[in-house]
């Protein structure tokens, strides 16, 4: 063997490209579409934009999960922490951004304020009129909140099930802490009634376009600064870590600092997508942090398949597809399918949807190769995508 | 003000100054390895009472004792599974193994091999051998990690030694059981440890693999310091000369296998009264 | 209210003897014939005051009223109380053309039917337009004697619990003839808490009256400090602001710290109280999580809805039997923990078995039943919160001193939850399923080969696990409403607690509930109940994070690995 066969997969290999393909694809046509006069049959409504903007959002928020979930093996079950977070960060500078048109017009405090007799504004709401202060924070606070929680949990060893029992407590103890109209965030009305971003009117159809044109490039640079993790060694190591944790540390892997790290990025990319996901719907309340969300978003990913990245995309598209459209039509049904589908995955569907399509393609098939002659024409079975 | 004296010491090296990779061994003793008075117990059960161990550098030693003697116990506390409740283990003169993590144990030099063969089995042949090459092991080192030629050429030597040349891109999950041993070897052999534990390296190997793996624990001696824990006396016989029997958590006897093997204590243990 | 349980150590008390019948038959008689002699005495002496006193009613002037009331009040009439009393309550009136006394008892168009004072079988009643009677008018002065002297009467009523309330009215406004009254009570009095009360009452007045001496005052000072009645306490604080005797007012606030200090352990007590009945709360709801998640490692997200299964099911048994609320809840016990064990025996041989050693994908698909059940509920139910009634015997409180009472169906449900602790704990030690429950949580394959159907036990213990989590539903519809998002509520809590205890250590589970449960009651008061439970929740977080292995770690080899 004189020369070295490509060893690993690239940043972008095949489901990457198509996937960036169809997103830039999408993240056109559908503002192309809106433009069009509304008598125009392909006609897309701001509404719908709006609506696939949130989408977006919710593909962000499950690359994440998927990051930490499909490669490290940490099952999260606080991740919309970190999505609401990033919400309330944004919240709070669309609050600052009203100014004086609000209900009780105070040029400085927030309505809620005025409404709870508060005199002045909280320290902690301070610079949020600036919005390199307010994207900041949104990096920031749940960057700085998983580094925290992660460092205590990951170097006392918490793994499996207790981790995952612990993300959910500490979203449970954010969502009542938020429910507090103590705490400043407007309790559980949360923030609303925003007026407008960078100057920019919230209800006007370009600035909405734009969001959702925003929300796609976060969705793509996520995504591939994800891949840039998962085919990185750094990458190979936390599959190492997710299949035999014990093993990695014996061969000099600090496995505490590896999941703090990946933890962190994850929380910070659940971050973004909660800020992109408030100015489309118009308001942040404590009921993101409802460990229902958390544990929403993780069959997403399990539906779409784990440890793929774009599986976590069509799931979380796909799921929240089926809920706008089952909730409008069939409320009643809606819980139901959902716990259906939380069951069946797990039972039937172990690898998602995406690993059955996978498993229908023999040129991609590296999951059961137990035949041992074969290894040489096989190129392209790294790390598994 | 005592601190600000202490940090003007020129000479003074601070813990955190301190290489964490590989810091050079301090040998000087001749003993790699010391363990004194080691004593560990779950649940009022002294599963390690009392032990003393030596090894010397470049030594092939194996440990054999029957069931629950603590022989992995012992391997657990020197790689820093397990904290004993008492006594001292010693890397060398200066690395003191009970307070480092096992990333720290595994970074100072020692490698281990697990009883039951445990590879990165979602992972590739070549992937696991790269994994644990020997070199900085930190997060932001390991993401820009780029294999450079000659690291490719240390790989494929170790693959060509281990004998799965063949199997490069097969995931290791795939392998048969002896190839996940040797596979496992190989994953030391990259970590270029100073001191290998290897446990049970061929328990339900076939002669062939067997006589296989004896070659390959043989070229390693020397170059590493080997402890072998092995039940297969004509296996053990075949390698070491020096051979330590364990018996409920403490040195029963030590010396040559045909010393050894014609101990009273040891046949009354092995035989029973 | 005092319970008959309680009473019967005050009886013994007061009646030394009551061991044999017939002496306490004696004393009783001469007790009551005391008290008739007093009443006999006074009725005949005044038997006119009665009638004087109604005549007086009917004047314009408060004064006369005034002097009409205490006429008669101290009348001893049968019918003092019922004249006080309308009067009280602005029902008595006077008809202006005859002058006299006369109650409304109808309406009739837009005229009032009225009959004569005292007449039940109604032969006076005529019908008169509103103009023709006047209200006998009070004003704020004479409804406070009013309540003194139906206050005093009320002094011999047969309840203690009106007795006790009539002192209470009377403490600080006693005049000479009621202190002499109460005083000539106190030697009679047979309850002992109305004895302190009556004791108090005349303290306060010794204390604050112009003529004691300062002896007197000191002894009422040292009866006072004794009491933890709150009027006790306010009188002294009173005294101790107003007096000018050093010596008193040292006293008093001498008295005043000992009785503060004596509430604040009382406080504390309750505290505990309330503690533990919340961690009894959560002990109750983790347990049935202690087995499924401790012994057999498998996560039920659905624990939370086997719990609202067993409140449903006492909702159900309780529409089914309503006339008869305390058996209902005894029934509903069984019955809900065959319902919830049940549908959990169902999720096990359903889905759980298909994923053992998949922890994370448990948890999942069990996230997933529970929705399921939720909106099951909810179809069915309705979305909308149902009360369950409260047995007779769970209602009512216990009084240990005026400053600490225990409220029965808190005592209920600690009860109920040491022996539902007590009958697993033995359920585990020491019958066939429960040494295959536990042989199979320690080593399956070797449970297998010694003959243990570890299918059977894995169905057995997770229903059983489901089955006390049903019977701590039964629990909760006595504290809460019932609605589909009970579970939901504890399933949170009983994990913490759980972890928090140890995995697979059922006294950790019980110390762990209960501690939080007190830890939650204590940061209470001055965190408030939000953030109390957060403070609980990040304390977990964090303690768990320095001990995984949660209070009482499982020890040994196997607990290494």
């Amino acid at each position: 063997m004189t020369t070295h066969p490509q060893m690993y997969e690239g940043i972008f290999n095949k489901s990457t490209i198509r996937f960036l393909t169809v997103l830039i694809v999408v993240a056109l046509a559908v503002p192309l579409l809106n433009a069009l006069d509304s008598s125009n049959p392909l006609h897309v409504s701001t509404y719908t934009m709006t609506l696939m903007g949130k989408y977006l959002c919710y593909a962000l928020l499950a690359v994440a999960v998927d990051l930490v979930w499909g490669y490290l093996g940490i099952l999260s079950l606080g991740h919309a922490a970190f999505f609401a977070l990033g919400g309330y960060a944004m919240g709070m500078y669309l609050m600052r951004q009203i100014g004086d048109r609000g209900v009780y017009g105070d040029p400085l405090l927030p309505d809620f304020m005025v409404f709870l007799n508060w005199q002045e504004l909280p320290w902690f709401w301070y610079g949020f009129d600036q919005f390199w202060f307010a994207a900041l924070m949104i990096v920031l606070v749940p960057g700085l909140l998983a580094f925290v929680f992660g460092w205590l949990a990951f170097r006392s060893r918490v793994t499996g099930v207790y981790l995952s029992i612990i993300t959910q407590a500490l979203t449970y103890a954010l969502l009542l802490a938020f429910f507090r109209n103590e705490m400043g965030f407007g309790g559980n009305n949360g923030l609303t009634d925003f007026k407008d971003i960078l100057g920019f009117d919230l209800q006007s159809d370009a600035t909405r376009m734009a969001l959702y044109v925003a929300s796609a490039i976060a969705l793509g640079l996520g995504y591939i600064a994800c891949r840039m993790i998962v085919t990185s060694r750094l990458g190979r190591v936390a599959v190492a870590i997710r299949d035999a944790e014990a093993r990695t540390r014996f061969i000099g892997y600090k496995v505490e600092n590896v999941k703090l790290f990946i933890f962190v990025v994850s929380a910070v990319l659940a971050g973004v997508a909660g800020a992109l996901y408030v100015p489309q719907v118009g308001i942040i309340n404590p009921s993101e942090f409802s460990p229902l969300n958390s544990i929403e978003l993780v069959v997403w990913v399990a539906l779409g398949g784990r440890a793929t990245l774009y599986g976590a995309v069509v799931g979380a598209v796909a799921v929240n597809y089926a809920k706008t459209y089952l909730t409008a039509a069939m409320p009643e049904i809606w819980l139901f399918s959902l716990g259906a589908m939380f069951v069946l995955v797990t039972l039937f569907l172990p690898k998602g949807v995406m690993g059955i399509l996978q498993r229908e393609r023999p040129d991609n098939d590296d999951s059961d190769g137990n035949n041992l002659d074969n290894g040489n024409d096989l190129d392209n079975c790294g790390v598994k995508a | 003000m005592r601190l600000i004296e202490e940090f003007q010491h020129r000479d003074k090296v601070f813990d955190f100054m301190m290489p964490n990779t590989s810091p050079a061994l301090d040998v000087g003793q001749g003993y790699l390895l010391y363990l004194e008075d080691i004593s560990v117990s779950f649940d009022g059960f002294k599963a390690i009472n009392k032990l003393n161990l030596y090894i010397n550098e470049g030594e092939l030693r194996c440990i054999i004792g029957p069931n629950g003697a603590g022989k992995t116990t012992m391997m657990d506390i020197i790689t820093g599974k397990t904290r004993p409740d008492e006594g001292s283990a010693w890397f060398g003169q200066k690395i003191n193994l009970l307070e480092m993590s096992e990333p720290e144990i595994a970074q100072a030099g020692i490698g281990r091999k697990f009883q039951k063969p445990t590879v990165f089995e979602q992972q590739t042949v070549f992937a696991n051998l790269e994994l644990a090459m020997t070199g900085p092991k930190g997060v932001f080192t390991t993401l820009m990690a780029k294999l450079s030629s000659s690291q490719l050429d240390h790989i494929d030597h170790v693959l060509g030694q281990i004998g799965l040349k063949q199997q490069r891109n097969l995931l290791a999950g795939a392998l048969s059981h002896g190839q996940k041993q040797w596979l496992e070897i190989g994953m030391l052999l990259m970590q270029n440890p100073k001191l290998l534990l290897v446990d049970e390296p061929v328990a339900g190997m076939t002669h062939q693999e067997m006589d296989r793996t004896g070659e390959l624990l043989t070229s390693l001696a020397g170059e590493h310091t080997v402890i072998l824990v092995e039940h297969d006396m004509d296996f053990v016989r075949s390698l070491a000369n020096q051979v330590t029997v364990l018996h409920q958590g403490s040195v029963l006897a030590e010396g040559t296998m045909d010393q050894v093997q014609s101990d009273d204590k040891v046949v009354q243990v092995y035989l029973g009264e | 209210m005092c319970t008959p349980g309680l009473m019967a150590p005050r009886g013994a008390i007061l009646f030394p003897f009551s061991g044999s019948g017939g002496l306490q038959m004696l004393l009783r008689v001469l007790w009551v014939s005391l008290l008739l002699g007093f009443g006999l005495a006074t009725s005949i002496a005044r038997a006119d005051s009665f009638e004087q006193g109604l005549e007086q009613l009917k004047s314009k002037d408060f004064s006369h009223i005034e002097q009409g009331i205490a006429a008669i009040a101290s009348s001893g009439n049968a019918n003092t109380e019922l004249v006080l009393n309308l009067l009280l309550n602005g029902e008595l009136y006077r008809l202006k053309k005859t002058d006299e006394l006369v109650v409304v008892q109808g309406k009739q168009d837009k005229k009032l039917i009225i009959v004569n004072l005292f007449d039940d079988s109604g032969a006076s009643a005529q019908t008169v337009s509103k103009r023709k009677i006047k209200k006998v008018r009070i004003n704020n002065n004479i409804r406070a004697s009013l309540k003194a002297a139906l206050a005093s009467l009320k002094l011999s009523a047969a309840e203690p619990e009106q007795r006790r309330q009539a002192v209470n009215q009377l403490i600080g406004k006693l005049t000479p003839e009621l202190y002499q009254t109460l005083s000539q009570r106190l030697d009679v009095e047979s309850d002992s808490s109305v004895q302190e009360l009556i004791a108090v009452a005349l303290a306060v007045t010794d204390l604050n009256s112009a003529d004691s001496d300062s002896a007197v005052q000191q002894t009422a000072v040292a009866t006072l400090s004794d009491s933890l009645q709150p009027a006790a306490r306010n009188a002294l604080a009173q005294f101790v602001e107003t007096t000018d005797n050093a010596i008193l007012k040292s006293q008093a606030s001498k008295g005043l710290r000992s009785i503060d200090e004596k509430r604040k352990w009382a406080g504390h007590a309750e505290t505990l109280f309330f503690g533990l009945s919340l961690g009894s709360v959560l002990v109750l709801a983790a347990i049935g999580l202690a087995i499924t998640f401790g012994v057999m490692g498998v996560i039920n997200m659905a624990h939370g809805e086997l719990i609202m299964l067993g409140a449903y099911t006492t909702y159900v048994v309780q529409l089914l039997m309503p006339d008869n609320i305390a058996l209902s809840i005894l029934v509903s016990i069984p019955a809900a923990f065959l319902v919830s064990a049940f549908v959990g025996i169902l999720i096990e041989r359903g889905v759980i078995r298909f994923l053992y050693g998949r922890p994370l994908e448990t948890l999942l698909a069990t996230f997933g039943i529970s929705l399921i059940l939720q909106q099951a509920v909810r179809s069915i139910f309705s979305p909308l919160n149902r009360s369950v009634a409260t047995p007779e015997f769970m209602s009512g409180v216990i009084e240990i001193n005026p400053v600490l009472s225990l409220t029965l169906n808190r005592l209920y449900i600690i009860a109920f939850c040491l022996i539902v602790f007590a009958l697993l704990f033995m359920l585990l030690r020491y019958t066939r399923l429960g040494i295959e429950v536990r042989a199979v949580a320690q080593n399956r394959a070797m449970a297998r080969a010694m003959g243990v159907r570890s299918e059977w036990v894995d169905a057995m213990t997770f229903g059983l696990g489901s089955g006390i989590a049903g019977v701590a539903g039964v629990a909760l519809s006595q504290l809460t409403n019932v609605g589909p998002n009970l579970g939901q509520a504890y399933i949170i809590d009983s994990f913490m607690v759980v972890v928090f205890g140890g995995v697979g250590n059922l006294w950790g589970t019980l110390v762990a509930g209960l501690s939080l449960g007190v830890a939650n009651k204590i940061m209470e008061p001055w965190a408030g109940a939000v953030l109390a439970k957060i403070l609980v929740l990040v304390f977990i977080i964090l303690f768990i994070q320095k001990r995984p292995r949660g209070l009482f770690p499982q020890k040994g080899r196997s607990a290494e690995g």
